[in-house]
């Protein structure tokens, strides 16, 4: 068949599909690649008044949920899930309905720059740098730095999409022996990724990042769990709560949140446990111990030296409640207990995690509806490829400290705000000599980079997701430009204002450019005939939501329907044989610091790590607090009482690591003894809407990790002291209304 | 005649009033009073120019330049928000139509009960309606979102096709104050125009054409007079009940609304008594300071003036508090959720001071100085309870208006209220109001010289024995 | 004459209409996300104010998500997330009050319209809704000639809804411009609109399937179902507005 298929042949595919093009108009007919461009030079098919829709791929976190994109005149207007694809089911949460204030965010990079180090990429009146190189020179400029440096002086940091430009990165590193890319988010930090899979591997014998079917569960234990905010894939746990509550219309889910600080997630559950930072897993070693004991069986290995009296005395969790608790676990038809965030960033994260796969295996749920799986392996995936830990991103900012990298590729993360202080990625940059950055936004990396060679918007891309967690079936997520470029109509003649470029597309040129070996390996005309290279692996695969024997054909599908996935249930239920056989020490954590204060960052719910730049998240209020625009320090009112300090008021907290300022949000549902702050403010670059707002609590952590590698980021204990400065946090709540006398709810 | 003689009190010569104390019964010849009037409206000191260049720079800035930024940025520069969707703009126009009351209504009642005490003071008074309720209009303009286009209220058929919604509380207030601004004009022209004869007569050039047009040719005919005293009659008559409807209605934009604290039947005759409490109060003040800086005033203002309002003043305050009370024991036994809610924010709340202020500007501050003849006749102190009872009327309403805004029904919206360039414009409003007095001085007999002729005509002072004893002979 | 042109009922703009429309939301369900409200502001093009004015109670969004608190630390709990919109009265006080019929009612949908370009900015309607939903534009947040972040951003501003400008009322509109686009779809294909084939953007995006939207009229309706379990209840319903929202009672 030829590369070209016709639009009379391709409109008879398209009446195999009808049914699933019901709310899909979009994807390239006659041509290979569709232009889309403004108005002034209209399509045939764009009529005006009426809109377009692409099948694409969100690419806010790293979840991988399929959006719809509504397009009218050439410009993006709304997104809106994808109702096929797996993962979200035509859901979003607010991040990836605000991802159009990414694609038209007036602080993007406006094309390729050659900058020198610290440099602001917008003046003071928020104009942005103008770009001062061509396209062809910073393909020769990575051309050269890829041919005329040794391969293993030559480092990749990415994100944490295991997408399209990863498996391209890997190609490339391989062809020319260089260090594989490294993976890093901040959201895999709190998610403690690495953490759980090892749990996983320890107990189950099996790698892969843990299934909780929330969903088809009828009681939920979650340690420190915040999945209803940015937890792993939060839109597809989301749905799972709610089946939780409703699935079953005889009996409502209970749901138990075991934290110091009630977060979002704590704030639906049926029960909020305030225990000790650093007791989940002993909580949890104590509630088997009590259900085995119960029920009159002789204890497992797992539970040899747990003492249930000495960890209600640590967790500050009574005998009774643990004791009911573990009743109910016990009685329960479908119970599931949850283990994550805040729980797992201790130094005893991996026995947390570990104590709460036992808790699961004891009550026999290990790949049983309503239990744990593992995540089904995306298509074309050989494995699940986590994101590096804080120990092996440690490891590589020493490397790069030791001046060994001679050129460091950074792409889709921000690690200077993503990192805690303590790991100095700052002055490692300074033995790198150079560093190209293909931000799309000017973020504290971009500015300490030499090279700035802006990526397209997702909006605006090719590409696809491996989707990593959340769908039940072995999902494929695609992404499609839905716009053409971002334009301003100044006069009559629409102008481009943001010259971006695919970096696969520049990758690949520069490769030809480079020659030898990695001309051969990547002879690509651009990203699509890359991406087309790979999709070829799923032809004539029959098990999915569609399928087609030919290329082009399967890649109109493919963004037709914003991806493709398998039909079946591919969870993997590992075996649970010895995962009862693990002694623990049960030892509770350790803390850095001699600080009076716990102290738990936790991610802001709404605006994650890289929302600060999209003036809707943040106006979107804090779900618990309802702050906007700035950040905070939660206390309990009692402490902050005892500290003398009240709403507004500033305070200087101080850990072994550092110190930052935050106003005082006296917060009724922490315990007296920690503070918590979210995380998310206190960029020093990233636009007029996130620069200089508020501060980033991981200048107060310091670099310890847990058993696994994963910080340990609620390990710190904190003092605070007050300033004597107020500065007062906008809050969507009237505090009159819901904290003082006068407000008695409706 | 021995009979009343033995009637009398028997009082030792310096314990009796000298009856020349009174106005009517100092009588001075036409023309010399006719003098004193023109003099004091053609005297003018530099004091005087400095007061009004003054005055007019803050008109310019505080309300032209003010106002202007209003409107170009929105409402966004003024301390509304939500819940408080109505700030101090309120506040004002409540508080201006409130002052207004003084002039037409007090005058009115004045007239049609023939308190001869009236004569020389009616017009100062009715000068005020006119000039207050400009001053509530621009307040009303100054509220809105979209001030340009406040002409869709005016029913009237237009290219829109749309017509003014008369279910709505506004619609009344605005046909209800469009009525009074002409009844009052009126009611003001009225007694004028004798007096503007009158200028006419003693002027020459231009200014004798200017006052000729404004005088509408009165020559003091048997036929004119008896015209104009018809006409004044059916006016202080037909204009009373004007007035009840406009603070009414007024008061119907609040009680007509479902909020606690403002759904309240008594709201019509509390807005009306507290129109005139702070109405009237400012009827001290403003004749303190003509009396005090105009020449010849110290003649027409006298103690007695202020003796009658003062006595007014004191009556209208117990009627004001009866109605606060009634409102607010209603409330509270009533045990609404909400309204205790209102009444504990408003006075434990963050501005709980403005509550005890009101009270005692209201009702300790008239109560403990207006029982006292003396005290009522002296006119600074007068001019002082004056002042501190339109503080305390204008907190009250401030109370109704931003403070009870601030809870509804949704506790989760709470937010109070800090005014902004409301400051600035309220300053304004109140530097017009002064500067079109200081104007009206200038061009307009600020005493009803006519009238108080024709009182002086009327009165007697009869010999009785030792005793003088003042007699009325029948006017009308 | 001028009364004719002012009911919505005579108006052509009405006699299309198919049906009463109605809100359901779980509130057991609600997660508090905050999805809605992005969804709302991107879909009717609900312009952010900043910090400042966000935080002196200026925010437009046309869905704020409530909550309260209720005992202490530790038996404390957080009350049931409580999205609250407009809540298309049946009998609506924001109506009666406002001089300019900016305010109007449609008989046949039983919704409340709110006519940008008639409102004069009185803002009585505002104090007189019981559950605060109008919010209003203070400054010209949409004006590019003051926000000059604003000429890129724009370009996502959904054509099927006007942009208001300072002084001018706004509020939730039950997304009409879905409800008639989804008409005219029916009506150009000939047949009655399907249950659930209106979604509004807020339903739409939910993540938790929270918000259920659709006629009223019809009892077999998802919305007319879910109105009448022992849950349901209405916000403020002493006083008699007869609100189209109705909330499912969390926690149970």
């Amino acid at each position: 068949m030829s590369d070209k298929i016709s639009r009379r042949d391709f409109l008879k595919l398209a009446g195999v599909g009808a049914a699933t093009t019901a709310v899909l108009t979009g994807c390239g007919p006659a041509a290979r690649l569709v232009q889309r461009e403004p108005y002034t030079k209209m399509p045939e098919y764009t009529y005006n008044g009426l809109s377009t829709y692409y099948a694409t791929t969100c690419r806010e976190c790293s979840a991988g949920c399929g959006l719809i994109a509504r397009t009218y005149q050439g410009r993006a207007i709304k997104v809106e899930g994808n109702p096929n694809n797996p993962v979200n089911l035509g859901k979003t949460c607010a991040r990836g309905q605000a991802t159009l204030e990414g694609l038209y965010n007036p602080q993007r990079v406006r094309g390729p720059i050659k900058h020198s180090r610290g440099q602001s990429l917008y003046g003071s009146d928020n104009q942005n740098v103008e770009s001062n190189m061509s396209w062809d020179d910073a393909i020769q400029v990575v051309a050269d730095a890829l041919s005329k440096n040794q391969p293993n002086e030559i480092a990749f940091l990415m994100g944490m999409a295991p997408d399209h430009l990863f498996d391209l990165i890997t190609d490339l590193t391989k062809a020319i022996n260089a260090p594989a890319p490294i993976r890093f988010g901040a959201l895999g930090m709190f998610e403690a990724r690495t953490t759980l899979m090892q749990a996983a591997n320890d107990l189950l014998g099996q790698s892969g990042l843990p299934f909780f079917d929330i969903g088809n569960a009828d009681l939920v234990f979650s340690f420190g769990a915040n999945f209803l905010e940015t937890w792993l894939s939060p839109v597809a746990q989301t749905r799972g709560y709610s089946s939780l509550r409703r699935r079953n219309p005889n009996q409502r889910g209970y749901f138990v949140q075991f934290e110091a600080r009630m977060s979002q997630t704590g704030a639906k559950a049926d029960e909020w446990i305030p225990i000790t930072p650093g007791t989940e897993g002993l909580v949890a070693l104590a509630l088997g111990s009590l259900m085995v004991t119960a029920s009159g069986a002789s204890l497992p290995a797992a539970y040899s030296n747990v003492d249930v009296n000495s960890i209600a005395n640590v967790s500050g969790v009574t005998l009774d409640t643990l004791k009911r608790l573990a009743n109910m676990f016990a009685g329960s038809a479908h119970p599931l207990a949850i283990s994550g965030g805040a729980a797992l960033g201790q130094s005893n994260g991996l026995q947390t995690a570990e104590a709460v796969l036992t808790l699961n295996a004891l009550v026999n749920n290990i790949g049983k509806d309503g239990g744990v799986f593992l995540s089904p392996l995306a298509p074309l995936a050989d494995e699940y490829h986590r994101p590096a830990s804080i120990r092996e991103m440690d490891d590589f900012v020493a490397k790069l400290q030791s001046g060994s990298i001679k050129v460091l590729f950074v792409h889709g993360v921000n690690p200077l705000f993503e990192l805690p202080k303590s790991i100095a990625l700052r002055d490692a940059f300074k033995n790198v000599p150079q560093i190209v950055s293909f931000a799309t936004f000017p973020d504290e990396t971009a500015v300490q980079a030499d090279y700035i060679f802006p990526d397209k918007h997702g909006l605006e891309s090719w590409g696809y997701q491996k989707v990593a967690a959340g769908a039940g079936s072995s999902t494929l997520s695609g992404a499609q430009p839905v716009v053409s470029g971002v334009y301003t109509a100044d006069g009559a003649v629409p102008q481009i204002f943001y010259d971006a470029r695919a970096t696969a597309d520049v990758l690949l040129a520069a490769a030809q450019k480079a020659g030898g070996t990695l001309a051969s390996a990547l002879k690509f005309k651009d990203e699509l005939e890359y991406i087309q290279s790979q999709l070829k692996g799923l032809l004539g695969n029959t098990d999915g939501f569609f399928s087609a024997a030919e290329i082009n054909t399967f890649t109109a599908y493919f963004q037709q329907n914003g991806g493709w996935w398998k039909t079946s249930d591919d969870r993997v239920a590992p075996s649970a044989s010895n995962a009862l056989n693990k002694t623990f020490n049960a030892t509770p954590a350790q803390f850095v610091g001699d600080g009076e204060l716990y102290f738990v960052p936790f991610v802001e719910p709404v605006m994650a790590e890289a929302g600060a730049n999209k003036p809707w998240l943040q106006e979107i209020p804090d779900p618990t607090t309802t702050v906007v625009w700035n950040s905070w320090v939660e206390i309990n009112p009692d402490t902050a009482a005892q500290l003398g300090v009240d709403n507004d008021d500033v305070v200087l907290i101080s850990s072994d690591a550092g110190s930052v300022e935050a106003s005082v949000y006296k917060y009724p549902a922490i315990r007296p003894d920690t503070i918590a702050m979210p995380f998310g403010q206190g960029h020093t670059a990233y636009g007029q809407f996130a620069q200089g707002r508020g501060v980033n609590p991981f200048d107060l952590l310091s670099n310890a990790t847990n058993e696994a590698g994963d910080l340990a980021f609620a390990s710190m204990k904190v003092s605070i002291k007050k300033t004597g400065k107020k500065r007062q946090l906008s809050r969507l709540e009237g505090v009159i209304g819901v904290y003082e006398n006068f407000g008695q709810q409706p | 005649m021995s009979a009343i003689a033995k009637a009398l009190p028997r009082l030792r010569p310096e314990e009796m009033e000298d009856p020349k104390e009174h106005l009517m019964h100092d009588p001075m010849p036409r023309g010399d009073m006719n003098t004193m009037v023109l003099d004091s409206m053609h005297t003018a000191t530099w004091k005087y120019w400095t007061v009004v260049t003054i005055l007019a720079f803050i008109v310019v800035t505080c309300l032209g330049y003010a106002w202007y930024y209003l409107i170009m940025q929105g409402l966004g520069v003024s301390g509304d928000d939500r819940p408080v969707y109505w700030g101090v703009f309120l506040v004002n126009f409540v508080y201006w139509i409130g002052i207004s009351h003084s002039g037409t209504l007090t005058s009115a009642i004045l007239r049609v009960l023939k308190i001869e005490s009236r004569r020389p003071f009616t017009r100062v008074a009715e000068l005020m309606t006119a000039f207050a309720i400009v001053n509530a209009g621009l307040s009303v303009f100054m509220h809105m979102g979209r001030v340009w286009l406040a002409y869709w209220m005016i029913p009237y058929p237009n290219e829109r096709t749309i017509w003014p919604d008369f279910h709505s509380p506004l619609m009344w207030d605005f046909m209800a104050i469009t009525t009074y601004l002409i009844c009052s004009s009126l009611y003001l022209f009225l007694p004028l125009i004798p007096d503007l004869a009158m200028v006419r007569d003693r002027s020459k050039g231009w200014v004798k054409t200017f006052y000729k047009i404004l005088a509408i040719g009165f020559r003091g005919t048997e036929g004119e007079w008896k015209n104009l005293h018809l006409a004044m009659n059916i006016f202080a008559f037909a204009i009373i009940p004007v007035a009840f409807s406009v603070h009414t209605i007024v008061a119907w934009d609040f009680a007509m609304a479902i909020r606690p604290g403002w759904s309240s039947s008594v709201f019509g005759p509390y807005f009306v008594s507290g129109a005139l409490l702070s109405g009237v109060a400012a009827v001290p003040i403003v004749l303190f300071l003509v009396r005090s800086t105009m020449k010849n005033m110290k003649y027409f203002l006298r103690p007695e003036h202020f003796d009658t309002v003062g006595k007014m003043l004191l009556i209208i305050s117990m009627i004001w508090a009866y109605f606060y009370f009634n409102d607010y024991i209603v409330s509270w036994y009533g045990g609404d959720k909400w309204e205790k809610i209102l009444n504990l924010f408003v006075q434990t709340g963050p501005q709980w001071w403005l509550w005890y202020l009101m009270l005692f500007c209201n009702i300790v501050v008239p109560w403990s100085i207006l029982w006292r003849k003396k005290w009522r006749q002296t006119p600074w102190l007068m001019a002082l309870v004056g002042i501190l009872i339109n503080v305390g009327m204008y907190t009250e309403r401030y109370i109704i208006v931003p403070e009870m805004l601030t809870i509804n029904r949704m506790p989760f919206t709470w937010h109070s209220y800090i005014p902004r360039v409301e400051i600035i414009l309220t300053i304004g409003t109140f530097a017009l109001f002064l500067l079109l007095y200081f104007a009206a001085s200038r061009i307009l007999p600020l005493i009803p010289a006519w009238e108080v002729q024709e009182g002086q005509e009327g009165h007697i002072l009869r010999k009785i024995g030792k005793a003088r004893i003042p007699t009325i002979s029948e006017i009308d | 004459m001028a009364n004719d042109l002012n009911s919505p009922v005579k108006m052509n703009m009405s006699q299309d209409a198919q049906g009463k429309w109605g809100m359901v939301i779980d509130q057991d369900l609600c997660t508090g996300c905050q999805a809605c409200v992005a969804a709302c502001s991107m879909e009717n093009n609900v312009p952010f104010v900043g910090e400042v004015d966000a935080g002196y109670g200026r925010n437009m969004q046309w869905i704020r998500i409530e909550r309260f608190w209720s005992g202490s630390f530790p038996d404390i709990k957080m009350t049931s997330y409580q999205p609250v919109m407009c809540q298309q009265c049946h009998k609506a006080p924001c109506e009666p009050v406002c001089p300019v019929y900016a305010s109007v009612h449609s008989e046949s949908e039983d919704l409340n319209l709110q006519v940008y370009n008639r409102c004069i900015g009185t803002r009585y309607c505002a104090n007189n809704c019981p559950y605060q939903a109008r919010t209003f534009n203070w400054r010209d947040y949409q004006d590019a000639r003051q926000r000059p972040e604003l000429v890129t951003l724009q370009n996502h501003l959904n054509p099927d809804v006007t942009v208001r400008r300072r002084g001018v009322m706004e509020k939730c509109t039950f997304c009409i411009q879905r409800i008639r686009h989804t008409e005219d779809t029916a009506e150009s294909e000939n047949r009655e609109i399907r249950d659930g084939e209106v979604v509004p953007a807020c339903a739409q995006a939910c993540p938790a399937s929270a918000i259920t939207f659709g006629r009223i009229d019809d009892p077999t309706t998802q919305v007319s179902q879910a109105a009448v379990t022992s849950r349901a209840g209405h916000l403020l319903e002493d006083l008699g507005t007869i609100p189209h929202v109705t909330y499912l009672a969390g926690g149970a």
